[in-house]
């Protein structure tokens, strides 16, 4: 379970986030949207302890993320699996080795990480192309191939900021239809887009940021 | 989905993760090493001369100062008694000096015996035939203990023109301390400079990392993102450190070596005008051991301070 309890982020010239509370439970698929500047990104990098908030406390699980510190901290984003608008891929290495990144930071064996590897790139349809390098690869596999690497870990949260942002909306839709596979093996997802129609499209529920605060929260019946 | 740990799944245990972590930042990191050999020439040599020259210079001090050891090993003190010194005296005065404890052995000269031989080496048999006297006073040679250095022989000779009976202290190893003298300053310019050319090469490999720390900026930023520690995104770097220190300490030991070979003909004669044996300017294993350990220390000491910097200003940007 994620809990934001009247969670704050002021910088000096304004606030990003004002007395923002809401929570995810686990097992869930969110939605988190809002026009730009409505506190998307900084909501998420809250949440990846990328940033500290300025006032309230962030829960993950009842554990209170300010006592998360230093040495801490990489383990607990290790919890998280997150995709990126920029897809954030080395392009020194090949799919394979980059979706590997991940198992070879937590310490997995060679044989291991050579299965998991294997069976995401398997589940987001780019087995045959492990042995390519990034730069080859169109946009919408470079996203795929960035979400294998979010999931190869099986991580307790998927988290994704405008995955779909660069996308055309039939590959959009592919993209969300694999979060939703992971949601529904478990993973807790949840998904920063502006997307509206693309959202209109799926049964989850949608967080609607307005100048740092919540707008509304709705759940589709 | 369950979350998963290492180490549940088979019996690859913290240490095996660990080993394969750095196996793989080692080999990794060497691949970029040797993947810009230019630059990385060019880093190695630097890195090199400035240990080479340094070293060289000590080394050939060294050698100098072994010569000056083996001549100066035995900085001998005359002692000329008055003339009017009777034996007795003098078997006195040896006896009183034997028992110091800085002093090896005294020798005591006839003075008629020292006459006898003057006469006979000199040729001046006719003109020592017509002295009334014996002009020699008896001679104290005085040798003082093994490995006694000029200090101690400066304090003996004082203590010798003390006695009553020594008009005068003759000590014949002025040179020796000049040449010691100019080694001793020879060795702290070397020291000050030497300790200037490593300063350089440590700004010069953090130079080197620091460029290609900066061209791995993108990949740091999402190895912590994806939950990498400070540790795992700076070991490739470290081990970068690591290549560049070994590399440049290989590269060093070369140039020493070939520089001692170039310096032991000149050095081999000169050692032979003093009747000392000649001996190869050498490394040995224990010098060269500590030159490499120094180089690589050197670099990983360098990318160490880098990639502290680099990871502490990503935090606070």
């Amino acid at each position: 379970m994620i809990e934001f309890d009247r969670v704050s982020r002021r910088f000096a010239d304004r606030d990003a986030l004002r007395n923002l509370s809401l929570t995810i439970p686990t097992g869930e698929m969110a939605f988190l949207t809002g026009h730009s500047g409505a506190g998307k990104s900084t909501l998420l990098r809250l949440l990846l302890l990328l940033d500290r908030p300025t006032g309230g406390e962030i829960r993950i699980q009842g554990d209170r993320t300010s006592q998360i510190m230093g040495r801490a901290v990489a383990p607990y984003r290790r919890r998280f699996g997150i995709v990126f608008q920029e897809h954030q891929l080395l392009f020194d290495r090949t799919v394979y080795d980059n979706v590997a990144l991940p198992l070879e930071i937590a310490g997995f064996s060679p044989r291991d990480t050579a299965r998991r590897v294997r069976a995401a790139l398997d589940k987001v349809g780019l087995l045959a192309r492990e042995r390519a390098y990034p730069a080859s690869l169109s946009g919408g596999e470079q996203q795929r191939v960035g979400i294998a690497r979010a999931v190869v870990a099986r991580p307790e949260f998927l988290v994704a900021d405008e995955p779909t942002g660069n996308l055309d909306p039939r590959l959009s839709l592919e993209i969300m239809s694999l979060f939703e596979a992971f949601n529904q093996v478990g993973v807790t997802v949840l998904v920063a887009t502006h997307d509206m129609s693309l959202i209109s499209r799926f049964r989850h529920r949608v967080i609607t940021l307005e100048s740092g605060h919540l707008a509304e929260a709705e759940v589709p019946l | 989905m369950s979350r998963a740990e290492p180490g549940l799944s088979d019996n690859w245990g913290r240490w095996s993760a660990w080993r394969a972590q750095h196996k793989v930042a080692m080999i990794s990191s060497w691949q970029r090493v040797v993947a810009r050999p230019g630059a990385t020439w060019l880093t190695w040599l630097v890195l090199a001369i400035s240990l080479a020259l340094p070293s060289a210079t000590l080394l050939t001090l060294d050698s100098v100062r072994q010569v000056t050891h083996a001549l100066g090993g035995a900085p001998q003190v005359s002692v000329l008694l008055h003339i009017e010194a009777e034996l007795s005296d003098a078997l006195a005065l040896q006896r009183r000096v034997d028992a110091w404890p800085e002093v090896a052995k005294a020798v005591l000269i006839d003075r008629e015996q020292a006459l006898a031989e003057f006469t006979e080496n000199s040729g001046f048999k006719d003109l020592v035939d017509t002295l009334a006297y014996n002009p020699l006073p008896y001679t104290l040679l005085v040798k003082p203990v093994e490995g006694s250095d000029i200090t101690v022989v400066r304090q003996l000779s004082a203590q010798l023109e003390a006695d009553a009976s020594a008009a005068r202290v003759i000590v014949d190893a002025q040179w020796i301390e000049r040449l010691e003298q100019l080694l001793h300053l020879g060795s702290r310019w070397v020291e000050g400079l030497g300790g200037a050319m490593i300063l350089g090469a440590i700004l010069v490999v953090a130079n080197t990392l620091r460029l290609s720390i900066d061209a791995c900026r993108e990949e740091i930023i999402v190895v912590r993102l994806l939950g990498g520690s400070d540790a795992f995104a700076r070991r490739p770097f470290l081990y970068a450190g690591l290549w560049y220190g070994v590399g440049g300490g290989i590269v060093a030991a070369v140039l020493v070596w070939g520089f001692g070979l170039w310096l032991s003909g000149p050095l081999n004669a000169l050692l032979l005008l003093y009747d000392q044996p000649a001996q190869p300017l050498w490394l040995d294993p224990q010098y060269l051991i500590a030159l490499l350990f120094g180089a690589a220390t050197l670099g990983w000491l360098a990318s160490w301070w880098v990639t502290k910097r680099f990871l502490s200003r990503l935090d606070s940007a």
